[in-house]
């Protein structure tokens, strides 16, 4: 029942986020797909913070080699002013992670919150909230995104990751309250609550530590549908972003009729390609924490 | 006459990271015709994956390392264990029941008990709904419910104590010869604890069936059984006719059972629980397992296992090498145990 | 906490059992009936979208209204009074009016099925031009997702039957790969990769919704047609939804599996077919109708470039026609109507639902004693 027990023998010197670390790996080891999405993730990390540092913007538009297929000089070949798409790629990550992390951030803060908090108090309140989610889950997410993205232009990252997450916390939060309503039922809950501890104490001591996991899990959840929906947006032109981006190497193919050249083959794909791999390593890597964590749960 | 079922050194492992677990070691018991046995135990002394064994129901992660299931029915004696699959369905149900316990989820919650019926019915070659129906509503009234409402309804609109009885009605549709019943009365409240029992009782001299039935209450076996074992660590310590284990137990384990049992008239204070905990049936100790708990306990016991000993009173088993302290201790008068030990 | 002979006093006392009283209880009893807690809630979600939209339009600064209004009077053929009054009937709201007015009759209009009219084509009312090109997108995205249930369900519940070998293996990662590649990108790389590198899809032909020529009638030449064009975007949705219901079902099947009527099931005897259809199957698939309707609400959204793709005109492309001439009715109009249809198809998933789990739909739940 405790076979998530840290091991004690030899590592026992180390110190304990390491130790738990090495147990995490170690359970992850045990779904492949697991660990393979997990090293993706690390993988586009480092490709779209830490490259960039090393490898500088090149914007030298060179007339003469548009839409050139890989070669040694360019792997990923030209674009329709012959900037190499490498390098593009290299650079165009830090804005759609940036955003998915900010965005996941907030939603499964916003979630969580409201999820407990209606979970726990229960009665009006309760019902209250679940209506607004299910009105929220309801509605249309990507049409009322574009919608919205039209009418109010949001110019900036920030503005862009709040409106994500005002729109796209309802279905996070009726997971969370499910599971809040399960762990209500737990002894230890019911222990401190005859104590009168409070409802802070309940949701920030008692229950939240418990779920952990589901939290982590719908962290990475969260930010597949971040990606999903700011990739959308922006292809459409609806967010006015400068700079680097993949989806925007998208829009501006779009715009030029990229998609139909056989020569621009490699400039469209390249993006694309980068934009499911990271959605992959997410999704692999989350199927696999629900693997890990959900028997366990069930059972005690 | 031969027994209807005869368990012959029965020993089931379950397959763990640690190691196998050894939740059933060497169980052998006989069931003669009409007669009911109670198997006595703890939480996790192997009771549940004995019975549930009977019918090779268990996980996949359980294995039968050893032994012999000998059913005797109308086609004569063959071994559960060596049934083929399509035999193996057929043999259940109708040769032998098994009723769950908490009978709370043991039906399905989207369709209705008449369906259930008839699923049932089915899949041992009754097709006629007319018949299922007749035999449906002549079962329901058997234990006393009203068909008409019963076999509309969906489980989750039937009480606890209701589907428990369905479910003993579905139990006897095929006229098995056999029901095994684990914690019958478990979850219930006491008043339809009562009338379970008495349904049970009634059941049993009307229609002549023998019963195998799993509890960690005494009580009950008091009012049904004709014979007792007890069993602990996955092993038979004790078995008995139900008034020869009652007054004249010859294993302190039983003793320690029989005096925890709070009586409604009597002494008070005599009452007391048993220290300690269940041994890890991974690493199982060399003698007898029952040796942290027991007040009897000396070096000999701890060396080897004892084997199971007929007693001085006739049909009676004890698993325990001081046995006559015990009998000195318990005597033979039909009194209860409590009443003679005060410690 | 059990009740005492001073509570029941006590309650009786505070809600008497006048005939009134008990009447007005009687009607508050039918709030606990789930068919009326449905309609309610889809109402109140039509109308909480309306409400945005008023917002968006109204109050935003830079909003359409202004926009309009600066675009009529820029060549100065018209006067600023002109123009508000134009703008304002184009929208259907009175300007005129304090805000509060004008929600409450831009309210009455939506009701009526009064949505305004284009900005671009004038005078055409947007509920006849988004009630064009819906039918188009609901039949691709319906059909779509019908097959991918069946087939996703199907699969799911082979996969947990089978589970921990490779068949196993093989539709769960397949299942999370491709849930993992956005739609849009589907349809994308069906007509770069598949139709423009590799030829293999005569993507030009299979463009638009309609082949030019053909009449609208009841005849095999026009399903046979509509059928061929829409075969790409319902490819698309197909593929974009399986993933989910493989997954979705293999998990609920697992658990089904390790129910206790599962096991008292095979004690009965009954064959492991009918276990697998009756007692596994219809349990684990209830929790995957619930979310029929809400993928299917995600499905649309990501018609909008989907459809661009393949030039299929249903409401994804209409609504980036819109966005482009920043036809501000029409988009309007267009979030509108989706919601409403994705709020019927999710009354439908619910009624369906509850006739098929006993345990919901009966007002009422369990009254035996």
């Amino acid at each position: 029942m405790t076979a998530t027990a840290l091991p004690r023998s030899r590592d026992s010197a180390l110190p304990r986020p390491v130790q738990a670390a090495i147990e995490f790996l170690r359970l992850l080891s045990r779904r492949p797909s697991g660990l393979i999405g997990f090293i993706g993730i690390i993988f586009f990390l480092v490709l779209a913070f830490i490259a960039p540092i090393f490898v500088p913007n090149q914007e030298l538009a060179d007339v003469n080699s548009i839409y050139q297929t890989p070669s040694l000089q360019h792997f990923l070949g030209t674009d329709n002013s012959g900037r190499d798409v490498l390098n593009q790629i290299v650079q165009g990550g830090r804005e759609i992670i940036g955003v998915a992390l900010v965005t996941a951030f907030l939603t499964t803060l916003i979630a969580t919150t409201l999820g407990a908090v209606s979970a726990i108090v229960g009665g009006k309140v309760d019902a209250v909230l679940v209506a607004v989610a299910d009105i929220v889950l309801t509605i249309p997410y990507l049409i009322v995104l574009i919608v919205i993205s039209a009418l109010a232009r949001p110019t900036n990252f920030l503005a862009l990751a709040l409106v994500l997450s005002l729109l796209g916390w309802a279905g996070l939060m009726r997971q969370v309250r499910a599971q809040v309503l399960t762990l209500k039922e737990r002894d230890y809950v019911e222990a401190a609550r005859s104590l009168d501890l409070g409802l802070f104490h309940v949701v920030f001591r008692e229950i939240l530590p418990n779920m952990r996991s589901y939290i982590v899990i719908h962290f990475v959840l969260a930010m597949t549908g971040a990606i999903y929906a700011q990739v959308a947006l922006i292809v459409l032109g609806l967010v006015p972003f400068s700079g680097k981006n993949w989806a925007l190497m998208l829009y501006f193919a779009n715009t030029q009729g990229a998609f139909y050249f056989r020569d621009a083959f490699w400039y469209v794909f390249s993006p694309i390609f980068a934009i499911i791999l990271l959605q992959l390593s997410l999704v692999l890597f989350v199927n696999a924490l629900e693997d890990i964590f959900n028997p366990r749960l069930r059972s005690s | 006459m031969t027994p209807i079922l005869s368990v012959r050194d029965l020993s089931i492992d379950y397959r763990t990271r640690r190691g196998p677990v050894h939740a059933v070691r060497d169980v052998s018991f006989d069931i003669a015709k009409g007669e009911t046995v109670a198997v006595i135990g703890e939480s996790g002394s192997g009771k549940t994956t004995l019975a549930i064994s009977l019918i090779r129901l268990s996980p996949r992660s359980a294995k039968i390392v050893k032994g012999q299931i000998l059913y005797t029915g109308a086609s004569g004696t063959t071994d559960i264990r060596t049934l083929p699959e399509d035999e193996l369905r057929a043999f259940r149900w109708s040769e032998c029941a098994m009723v769950f316990q908490a009978a709370l989820n043991s039906f399905n919650p989207v369709i209705n008990i008449w369906e259930q019926f008839v699923d049932t019915a089915r899949a041992h070659g009754m097709k006629d709904p007319k018949i299922v129906h007749a035999r449906a509503e002549e079962l329901l009234d058997l234990v006393r419910l009203d068909p008409k409402r019963v076999l509309r309804a969906y489980p989750h609109e039937l009480s606890g104590g209701t589907k428990q009885r369905v479910l003993i009605a579905l139990s006897l549709l095929l006229k098995p010869q056999l029901i095994i019943l684990d914690e019958p009365t478990t979850a219930l409240d006491i008043l339809t604890q009562r009338s379970i029992i008495d349904l049970l009782a009634q059941l049993k001299t009307a229609l002549g069936f023998s019963m195998i039935f799993i509890s960690h209450d005494l009580s009950i076996a008091a009012e049904l059984a004709d014979r007792m074992i007890t069993m602990y660590a996955g092993i038979v310590v004790e078995r008995a006719a139900v008034t020869d284990l009652f007054y004249r137990p010859r294993h302190p384990y039983s003793v320690g059972l029989l005096r925890a049992v709070p009586r409604v008239s009597g002494v008070i204070g005599a009452v007391a629980s048993i220290p300690g905990s269940p041994p890890d049936l991974i690493r199982l100790p060399p003698g007898c397992t029952y040796v942290p708990r027991c007040p009897l306990a000396v070096a000999a016991c701890s060396e080897r296992e004892p084997d199971l000993v007929p007693v001085d009173t006739p049909d009676h088993d004890a698993r325990c090498i001081r046995w006559r302290t015990v009998a000195e201790q318990v005597g033979t008068a039909e009194v209860a145990v409590v009443e003679k030990i005060v410690v | 906490m059990t009740a005492t002979p001073a509570d029941a006093k006590m309650v009786a006392q505070r809600f008497p059992t006048t005939p009134r009283a008990s009447r007005a209880r009687h009607i508050l009893g039918y709030w606990r009936h789930p068919v009326a807690q449905a309609l309610l809630k889809a109402f109140l979600t039509v109308f909480v979208t309306t409400t945005i939209t008023f917002f968006l339009i109204r109050l935003m600064p830079g909003n359409p209204i202004d926009i309009k209004i600066d675009e009529l009077t820029k060549d100065g053929l018209m006067t600023y009074a002109e123009a508000r009054s134009q703008a304002a009937s184009l929208f259907s709201i009175d300007l005129e009016r304090p805000l509060p007015e004008q929600y409450f009759s831009f309210i009455t209009s939506v009701a009526r099925g009064d949505l305004g009219y284009s900005f671009v084509s004038q005078g055409t009312p947007v509920t006849a031009i988004v009630l064009a090109v819906l039918p188009w997108t609901l039949f691709a995205v319906g059909t779509g997702l019908l097959l991918s249930f069946s087939v996703g369900v199907f699969l799911g519940l082979f996969a947990a039957y089978n589970r921990n070998t490779l068949i196993d293996h093989v539709l769960s990662i397949g299942g999370s790969v491709i849930s993992a590649v956005p739609s849009y990108f589907i349809a994308l790389l069906i007509v770069i990769v598949l139709g423009v590198e590799l030829r293999i899809v005569p993507y030009t032909q299979m463009r638009g919704a309609l082949s030019a020529g053909i009449t609208p009638g009841f005849t095999l030449e026009f399903i046979g047609d509509v059928l061929y064009h829409a075969i790409l975007p319902v490819s698309v949705f197909f593929l974009a939804t399986l993933g989910h219901w493989i997954l979705g079902m293999k998990s609920a099947t697992v658990n089904a599996l390790e129910e206790d009527y599962v096991i008292a099931a095979r004690a009965r005897g009954l064959s492991d077919g009918r276990i697998m259809t009756a007692y596994v199957g219809r349990n684990a698939v209830l929790p995957l109708v619930t979310q029929f309707a809400i993928t299917a609400g995600y499905a649309i959204g990501g018609s909008i470039l989907i459809e661009q793709y393949f030039v299929y005109q249903g409401v994804g492309l209409r609504l980036q026609a819109a966005l482009l001439q920043r036809d501000y009715p029409v988009m309007q109009g267009i979030l509108l109507l989706v919601t409403l249809a994705v709020v019927i198809a999710n009354l439908l998933a619910d009624l369906l639902y509850s006739r098929l789990d006993p345990r919901i739909g009966r007002a009422g739940g369990a009254t035996g004693t």
